[in-house]
């Protein structure tokens, strides 16, 4: 009997996943390949996209490694072009490279235009450049998913955070536009909005371990596996512009008014 | 594996307002992705009760087990009641779906304080009631799922309808509240936010308001209650542990418009 459980698979399907050499997009690759998808892996470091497609080849799905720096829009056509090339289709876009790193934590009269460009270029330009060169495609074949990694910083403001807030600020209404716009084409837009979820051990202790949070503890990145592939899948067909938020609770309150974490020091 | 995560198998789900056509859209799915699912009515009727066990029929003939109850949502022992009865005749209770929805179109200086107070009670009231005497069952058990059913009037505005928008919102922050409130405790409180659906009561008789919804909308269509059925099962699920306090809509993008 097939129920509503076999509508989450991505059978004969092709995502493209940037920043799929580790963390958040390694996961997402992952979950999507279990689901049936085959992969295209963008990223810039090519050693850390062959453990992932090591990953991926071990559920039995294809993965196509492109080393990609997706702050270049010719490299990202490169990409784009490559992915087609080896699959044929594109059927779901994850824009999740970013980066938090550029000026954080630095007062704004010391931020350099370097530092700008940077912080906006990694976060809301790559996902400008990926979605234009996949646009075709998924209009091509009449559809598509785009799934856009933005952050609960693109939804409430940091202290010294200056370039990944407006990046990812950016990226959510930018996500809506996409939405809007290609809601016809039968193309759905939607950004997952992951709270804390450290990829290293410095991570987890510079979070104190998530304890603020109201769930208590931070993300692991294996959670946003079942969200990614819910927003692939044909059962998420009307949710469309929306931000989803996985964070144990962070944004309900706001972590001040819980009297959980007044303060992360910088 | 991914979708194993999705799976509702062994869990009880009680669905309050199950005799709609979009109460029934998601018990059914929970009940295919593998809970047993008690559906109620929102008042005695009769046209509900049929409703009621039509979609409790349904379930049965998935292989899954269920009953139907007819209840007054706004009377609080009801709800407490049939909370008890989901753990006595189905032997616990994992997931809530609180699906209350008394539809109220006036303009605010026609709307008499009895009006205003039954429309709050229907759609908001009804809603603390179910949540706590969930609760009752479920933070014991250290574990659960709530999912509140809201409209996409909770998040914007209406004019004549500022009782519904008023509980409607007031829903949604219902919910994050008691996701803080409940966040160390293992059970999680989400919403689905609805948007104008083509079977809901009162949008297909009239007929304008149809036209303009479809001109307006981004995809020039009402939303089916089916649809609403998938975020219910991974908001039920395993697949959902680290969301809580969240209202995800589901309109095909009107939200995404200026």
């Amino acid at each position: 009997m097939t129920t509503i459980l076999d509508r989450l698979r991505l059978d004969g399907k092709v995502a493209i996943v940037t920043g799929a050499g580790r963390g958040l997009g390694r996961a997402m690759a992952l979950a999507l390949a279990e689901t049936g998808a085959d992969i295209v892996a963008a990223a810039r470091t090519l050693s850390q996209l062959e453990e992932t497609a090591q990953e991926v080849q071990a559920t039995g799905r294809g993965c196509l490694v492109v080393p990609t720096d997706v702050t270049d829009s010719a490299s990202v056509n490169a990409m784009v072009e490559k992915a087609i090339g080896e699959f044929g289709r594109i059927d779901i876009l994850v824009n999740n490279a970013g980066g938090a790193t550029a000026g954080y934590g630095v007062d704004l009269q010391f931020i350099s235009d370097q530092d700008w460009r940077v912080g906006i270029d990694t976060n809301l330009t790559s996902a400008f450049y990926c979605t234009r060169a996949a646009i075709p495609h998924l209009l091509k074949q009449g559809g598509g998913k785009i799934i856009n990694t933005a952050s609960g910083y693109g939804m409430r403001g940091g202290r010294n955070n200056w370039t990944y807030v407006a990046a990812k600020a950016g990226l959510i209404n930018f996500t809506r536009s996409l939405a809007l716009t290609y809601a016809e084409n039968n193309i759905r837009a939607n950004c997952i909005v992951p709270g804390l979820f450290p990829h290293n051990e410095e991570m987890v202790r510079y979070w104190r371990g998530g304890k603020f949070i109201p769930m208590g503890r931070l993300g692991r990145a294996e959670e946003l596996g079942p969200l990614v592939v819910f927003l692939a899948s044909p059962l998420s067909d009307h949710i469309n512009g929306e931000a989803i938020v996985i964070d144990g609770g962070g944004m309900a309150g706001g972590q001040a008014p819980t009297g959980l974490a007044p303060v992360i020091p910088l | 594996m991914v979708t194993k995560q999705f799976e509702l198998s062994g869990k009880v789900a009680l669905v309050v307002g199950g005799a709609t056509a979009l109460g029934r859209a998601i018990g059914v799915a929970l009940a295919e992705a593998g809970a047993d699912a008690a559906f109620t009515s929102l008042t005695v009727n009769r046209q509900e009760e049929v409703a009621a066990n039509s979609a409790v029929n349904e379930v049965w003939a998935l292989g899954r087990r269920g009953f139907a109850a007819a209840i007054d949502v706004t009377d609080a022992a009801q709800v407490e009641a049939v909370v008890r009865r989901a753990v006595d005749e189905l032997g616990r209770l994992d997931i809530l779906v609180n699906n209350p929805d008394l539809p109220f179109a006036k303009p605010l200086a026609d709307t008499a304080p009895d009006e205003w107070q039954r429309v709050l009670t229907a759609n908001l009231s009804a809603v603390f009631f179910a949540c706590r005497a969930a609760g009752a069952v479920m933070l014991p058990q250290g574990n659960g799922r709530i999912i509140n059913v809201t409209s996409i009037l909770g998040e914007r505005g209406l004019s004549n309808s500022t009782a519904y928008c008023a509980a409607k919102a007031g829903v949604i922050n219902l919910t994050r509240a008691l996701a803080l409130e409940w966040a160390r405790t293992g059970v999680t409180v989400n919403g689905i936010g609805v948007g104008f659906l083509e079977d809901a009561p009162g949008i297909g008789e009239d007929g304008s308001l149809k036209e303009a919804l479809e001109k307006y909308l981004p995809l020039h269509r009402l939303a089916r209650s089916s649809e609403m059925a998938g975020l219910a099962v991974y908001l039920a699920s395993d697949a959902s542990d680290f969301v809580t306090g969240q209202t995800i809509f589901v309109e095909g993008g009107a939200l995404a418009h200026v």
